[in-house]
């Protein structure tokens, strides 16, 4: 049910998207920064239901609310000549980073005891036979 | 309950990916169409907008002239066809618009490729063996004396009030930034053209001797296609005078 909602959505949107007109190119940096924002959430969340502590009020409100304070800070930062997307893209990435990192220790964990799991299997096997 | 939630959470999971994924869409879209690297500040990056929304108006404007020229040469056909007294009037027509590079053209003729002289390998004073802007009228001097019909420096036509000006590295030819290496199309008798070009002591032979990368072919075949002129003649200032 939740794949099928998260495929559907993707594909809606990436069909809407590449059908949609070209946004003039001084958004675009706006548009970027808050996909930087969003994608980090994911990752975020993603991690979140690893460590099981997902909450979907908290996610949500993370998904848009970091994406639009993002671009208020950017659009602020253009008015005060300071690059402040800058910053927001260092934290939102290196954030993004260590949420990978979570997510792949959380899968490299998962597989090694799964083959410890098979040669304890092969082992008590051939102590039997 | 616990698959209304789920059935919540999807629907509210779907319309973020929607989000998501239309914004990153919207986005590759816009970097591929801007053709533009990424600006270091965002005052940069609205000037490169306002170039490119130009450009943008520029194509649209040009495809009105091309769609509109195309039904201008149509009724004259029309014209030219029902009128015997008008067909004269047409070829003469052609003859005027030939004249003004109104046409793109083909035929045989000699192909130049300059190309800047590699500085890593080279010693001696850098400007030597760079291409400048005078380089390309000595040329383009020495092909129209050698009965060039029509000339084309990448792509641009030399006409009547061509300019080729200098601007930092690169060049203006038309109004339009042209840069190395350069590629000189004209159409004539290619060994007349390829002659004149080559004679000891001539322009390109300098060049050459300077460092700089010449290269240039005699083309037989009737292979050689010189684009129209862009660009319109306006004359704000002259009037005939009787």
């Amino acid at each position: 049910m939740i794949y099928i909602g998260i495929i559907l959505g993707c594909v809606i949107g990436a069909i809407i998207g590449s059908m949609a007109p070209v946004i003039p190119y001084t958004y675009s940096s706006y548009l970027s920064i808050a996909i930087v924002a969003a994608l980090d959430t994911v990752f975020g969340g993603i991690a979140s239901v690893i460590k099981k502590n997902f909450d979907l009020k908290i996610f949500l409100s993370g998904f848009f609310g970091n994406s639009i304070l993002s671009i208020a800070l950017t659009y602020l930062g253009e008015k005060l000549n300071v690059d402040i997307y800058l910053a927001a893209i260092v934290v939102f990435v290196g954030r993004m980073f260590m949420n990978l990192g979570i997510i792949r220790r959380y899968y490299i964990d998962k597989w090694v005891t799964m083959i410890e799991k098979r040669k304890n299997k092969k082992v008590k096997e051939e102590v039997k036979e | 309950m616990d698959k209304k939630n789920k059935i919540k959470i999807s629907i509210l999971l779907g319309i973020m990916c929607f989000f998501l994924t239309a914004g990153i869409a919207i986005q590759i879209n816009t970097v591929k169409k801007s053709t533009i690297t990424v600006g270091k500040t965002l005052a940069e990056n609205e000037l490169r907008d306002s170039v490119f929304r130009w450009k943008q108006k520029y194509e649209n404007a040009y495809k009105t002239l091309e769609a509109n020229e195309k039904e201008l040469d149509s009724l004259r056909e029309e014209i030219a066809n029902t009128d015997q007294s008008h067909s004269s009037l047409t070829t003469q027509l052609e003859q005027y618009n030939l004249l003004l590079g109104n046409y793109e053209l083909r035929g045989k003729g000699v192909e130049i490729t300059l190309k800047d002289g590699d500085s890593s390998i080279l010693k001696g004073y850098a400007s030597d063996f760079i291409v400048h802007d005078a380089d390309l009228y000595e040329v383009v001097n020495a092909l129209k004396n050698a009965g060039a019909e029509a000339i084309s420096i990448n792509d641009q036509r030399i006409v009547t009030n061509t300019a080729i000006t200098c601007v930092g590295n690169t060049v203006l030819i038309n109004n339009e930034k042209v840069g190395a290496p350069f590629v000189i199309k004209a159409i004539g008798l290619p060994a007349k053209l390829y002659g004149s070009l080559t004679i000891p002591y001539g322009y390109l032979k300098l060049l050459e001797d300077d460092g700089v990368d010449v290269k240039i072919t005699q083309v037989e075949k009737e292979t050689i296609v010189i684009p129209k002129y862009n660009g319109i003649y306006k004359f704000n200032f002259a009037t005939i005078h009787e």
